[in-house]
C-alpha cells in the first residue's frame, strides 16, 4: 500500500521521461533479440546462437578479448588508484588538469589514437645520434602490439575508471584515514592496499565493468593493430552473416548485465559499510 | 628533562604565521590541553608533534629524542581525530589491531591486546562490529582503543568530542581522563571548549593568534588570568579600564567607583591606566561588611541558569555581572531594586595586557 502511494507522488513528467528513456534503451535491444531468434523461417528458436557459439573463432577471439580486458583493468587500477589518491591527498589543484586529460578519449576519436600509436611506435627506439637499437618497433612483434593495444585501452577506459575511483574516494575521508594509518606506522603501500583500495572497491568494480565492456566490444584499435580480438571478429561476421552477429551482440549484452548484477550483489554490504561515514 | 618538549616552534604557511615562539615542556603522564578560539594554531601545533607538519623553525623532542624531521609512521605517537577516522572496511577488532599487525606482532598477541583494549573502553563484545554499526561516542572510544593499542609515547587528541552531543561529551571526557590517568600516558588535548579544558587537564596552554597567552593549571588559569584575552576567554568576566589613584591603600578608580585590590602596585604610579577583572562569582550581596569593596547598584536583569542565578547590576555607567548559587529559600531581588554588593580585595585582578 505504502509504495503504491509513493509512486503516485512522483509527478507525471518524471514518469513520462523515465518511460521514454526505458523505451529508447530497450526497444533496439528487443529488436536485436527478436531478430536473432528468427534464423529459421516462421519459428522462433536459438539456431543462430548455436551456430555462432560453435564457430571456433568465436571462442578464440572472445577469450582473447577477455584476457585483454583483464590486463587493461589491472593496468588502469594500478595507474588510476594511486593517481586519484595522491591528487586528493596532496595535489587538489591538479584535479582539473587530470580530469581534462582523462576526458581526451571523448575528444580524440579512436581512429586518431590508433594512428598516433602506430606512427610513434613503428620506429625503433635508438640511442640518439647512434644507430644502436634499444628496442625494436613495438608494432613489429606480437607482444609489442599487445602492449600497444592495452595502453590504448587504458586510455579509452580512463574517463570511466578515473571518475568512478575519484567519486569513490569522495565518500571516505581519504586524508584523515591516511593520517590515522600513518600514525599507526603504516607505509604508503600498506595504506593504499589495506585502506584505500578496500574502501573504493565498489567504485573500482563499476569502473572495471565499464572498461570490460569497452574492451570486449572495441573494433578500431584491434583491427588496425591486427589483434585477433572479438570486436573485429564480430564486425567481419556482420558483413557476411545476418543472424549470428545479432545473437552474439545480445549475448555480450546479457553477460555485461549479469556482471553488473553480480557486482551489485557482492558489493551491496560493502558499499554500505564504506558509505556510512 | 621533560618528556615532550616543543622548543621555540614557529610555523609559517607561506607568509602567514600559524604558530609563533611556541615553547612547552610536558612531563611524563601529564595531560596538557591547548585551548583557544578556532584558527589560533592548536591543530597545527598538534600536527607538528604528530609529524604531519614540519616546523619552519624549532625542535620537537620526545623522550630525549629529536623527532622534528621524522615522518609520522616513525614516531610512537597516537592520534585521535574529531571525525573518529575509523577504517570503514575493517571491524572494530580489525581497527584496534591494525597497528599491531603492521608491527608484525604474532596473531595471538594481537588478539589478546585487542581484547584488553575492548575491555578498557567497556565494549568487550563489539569486536566483530563494523564502524557504521556504532554510535559516534562508541566510534570515538574505539578510536581511543586503536591509538592506545600501540602503547604510544604520546597521545594526541584533536577536538575528539566536538562531533558528539552534549551529554556524551561530558561522560566521554571523564572516561578519556580516567583511562589516561590509569595508563599514565602523556597526552595533548586540543579543544576550543573552556569547560572541557578546565575539567580534563593537568595544565592548560591558552593560545591566541598563533602564540601562547598563558600556561598554567586550570586553577591558575581560571583564578589568576594574566592577560585580558585569557580572562575573557575563560569563564564570564567583568573587566574594566581603571586608573591607579592611591598607592598606599591600593585603590583603583573605575568611573565613579573606587575599588581596593590585593595586587601589588609597587611598579605603578598614580594615574597609571590598568585593566582589571572581577569574576561574577566573586561578587556577593553584602552580608559580610568586612569585605573591602562595597558597591551600591541597581538590579537590571536576572537570569536563572539552574544551579546558578546570574544578576546584572548597574553602577553609574558600568554594568557588572554577578553569580549566586540558586537557593529556593532565598528571596531574589527584583529588577529596579537598589542593592549593595561586595567583593574582596583579592577578587580584583589586574591583567598584564
Ligand atoms: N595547510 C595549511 N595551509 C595554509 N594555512 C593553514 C594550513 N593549516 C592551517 N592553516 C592556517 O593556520 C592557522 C591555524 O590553523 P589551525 O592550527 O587549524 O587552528 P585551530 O586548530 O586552532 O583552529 C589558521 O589561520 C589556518 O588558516
Ligand atoms: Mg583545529
Amino acid at each position: 500500500m505504502n509504495w503504491v502511494s509513493k509512486f503516485r507522488k512522483i509527478p507525471f513528467w518524471s514518469w513520462f521521461w523515465f518511460i521514454l528513456g526505458v523505451i529508447y534503451f530497450v526497444l533496439p535491444l528487443y529488436a536485436t533479440l527478436d531478430f536473432s531468434l528468427r534464423m529459421e523461417r516462421d519459428t522462433l528458436g536459438f539456431k543462430a546462437y548455436a551456430v555462432a557459439f560453435q564457430d571456433p573463432a568465436f571462442l578464440k577471439t572472445f577469450s582473447y578479448s577477455i584476457m585483454l580486458a583483464i590486463l587493461t583493468i589491472i593496468v588502469s587500477v594500478a595507474l588510476v588508484v594511486p593517481t586519484a589518491y595522491w591528487i586528493r591527498l596532496r595535489l587538489p589543484e591538479a584535479r582539473r588538469i587530470v580530469e581534462f586529460i582523462t576526458l581526451m578519449p571523448f575528444v580524440v576519436p579512436a581512429i586518431i589514437l590508433v594512428f598516433g600509436l602506430i606512427r610513434i611506435y613503428s620506429s625503433p627506439l635508438e640511442i640518439p645520434f647512434t644507430s644502436i637499437v634499444l628496442l625494436q618497433p613495438l608494432t613489429n612483434f606480437k607482444l609489442g602490439t599487445n602492449i600497444l593495444i592495452i595502453g590504448g585501452y587504458v586510455v579509452l577506459g580512463l574517463p570511466y575508471m578515473y571518475r568512478s575511483v575519484d567519486t569513490g574516494m569522495r565518500t571516505v575521508d581519504v586524508r584523515t584515514l591516511t593520517e590515522a594509518a600513518q600514525s599507526m606506522g603504516a607505509s604508503w603501500a600498506t595504506i593504499i592496499l589495506k585502506i584505500i583500495l578496500p574502501n573504493v572497491r565498489t567504485a573500482l568494480l563499476s569502473g572495471a565493468l565499464l572498461t570490460f565492456a569497452i574492451v570486449v566490444g572495441e573494433v578500431i584499435l584491434a583491427s588496425f593493430l591486427g589483434i585477433p580480438a572479438f570486436g573485429p571478429y564480430l564486425f567481419l561476421l556482420g558483413q557476411h552473416r545476418a543472424y549470428e552477429p545479432a545473437a552474439l551482440s545480445f549475448t555480450t549484452f546479457l553477460l555485461t548485465w549479469a556482471a553488473m548484477g553480480i557486482i551489485q550483489l557482492v558489493t551491496g554490504g560493502q558499499s554500505q559499510a564504506a558509505g556510512a561515514h | 628533562m621533560a618528556y615532550l618538549e616543543l622548543n621555540n616552534i614557529n610555523k609559517y604557511f607561506g607568509k602567514t604565521a600559524a604558530v609563533e615562539n611556541f615553547n612547552l615542556q610536558v612531563e611524563r603522564g601529564e595531560l596538557v590541553s591547548f585551548l583557544g578560539p578556532s584558527g589560533c594554531g592548536k591543530t597545527t601545533t598538534l600536527r607538528m608533534v604528530a609529524g604531519f607538519e614540519t616546523p619552519t623553525q624549532g625542535r620537537v623532542i620526545i623522550n630525549n629524542e629529536d623527532v622534528t624531521h621524522k615522518s609520522p609512521n616513525q614516531r610512537d605517537v597516537g592520534m585521535i581525530f574529531q571525525s573518529y577516522a575509523l577504517f570503514p572496511n575493517l571491524t572494530v577488532a580489525g581497527n584496534i589491531g591494525f597497528g599491531l599487525k603492521i608491527a608484525k606482532k604474532p596473531a595471538e598477541e594481537i588478539h589478546k591486546r585487542v581484547q584488553d583494549m575492548l575491555d578498557l573502553i567497556h565494549m568487550p563484545d563489539y569486536g566483530n562490529r563494523y564502524p557504521y554499526q556504532l554510535s559516534g561516542g562508541q566510534q570515538q572510544r574505539v578510536a581511543l582503543a586503536r591509538a592506545l593499542a600501540l602503547s604510544p609515547d604520546v597521545l594526541l587528541l584533536d577536538e575528539p568530542l566536538s562531533a558528539l552531543d552534549a551529554k556524551i561529551r561530558v561522560s566521554l571526557r571523564s572516561e578519556i581522563r580516567a583511562i589516561q590517568q590509569e595508563l599514565g600516558i602523556t597526552a595533548i588535548y586540543v579543544t576550543h571548549d573552556q569547560e572541557e579544558a578546565l575539567s580534563i587537564s593537568d595544565r592548560i596552554v591558552v593560545m591566541y593568534n598563533g602564540h601562547i597567552e598563558q600556561i598554567g593549571s586550570p586553577f591558575q588559569i581560571y583564578n589568576f588570568p594574566e592577560t585580558a584575552f585569557v580572562a575573557s576567554f575563560i569563564g564570564t568576566l567583568n573587566s574594566f579600564n581603571a586608573e591607579v589613584t592611591d598607592l598606599t591603600n591600593n585603590v583603583l578608580r573605575v568611573g565613579d567607583l573606587r575599588l581596593t585590590t590585593a595586587e601589588n602596585l609597587e611598579d605603578r604610579k598614580v594615574g597609571d591606566k590598568v585593566m582589571i577583572a572581577i569574576r561574577p562569582e566573586r561578587l556577593n550581596f553584602s552580608s559580610d561588611l568586612k569585605k573591602a569593596n562595597l558597591i551600591d547598584c541597581t538590579i537590571e536583569n536576572i537570569t536563572f541558569l539552574g544551579s546558578i542565578v546570574r544578576i546584572q547590576v548597574k553602577v553609574g555607567d558600568l554594568r557588572l555581572h554577578m553569580d549566586t548559587f540558586n537557593n529556593p529559600f532565598l528571596e531574589l531581588p527584583k529588577i529596579g531594586d537598589k542593592a549593595e554588593i561586595t567583593c574582596s580585595r583579592e577578587a580584583v585582578i589586574i591583567l598584564q595586557h
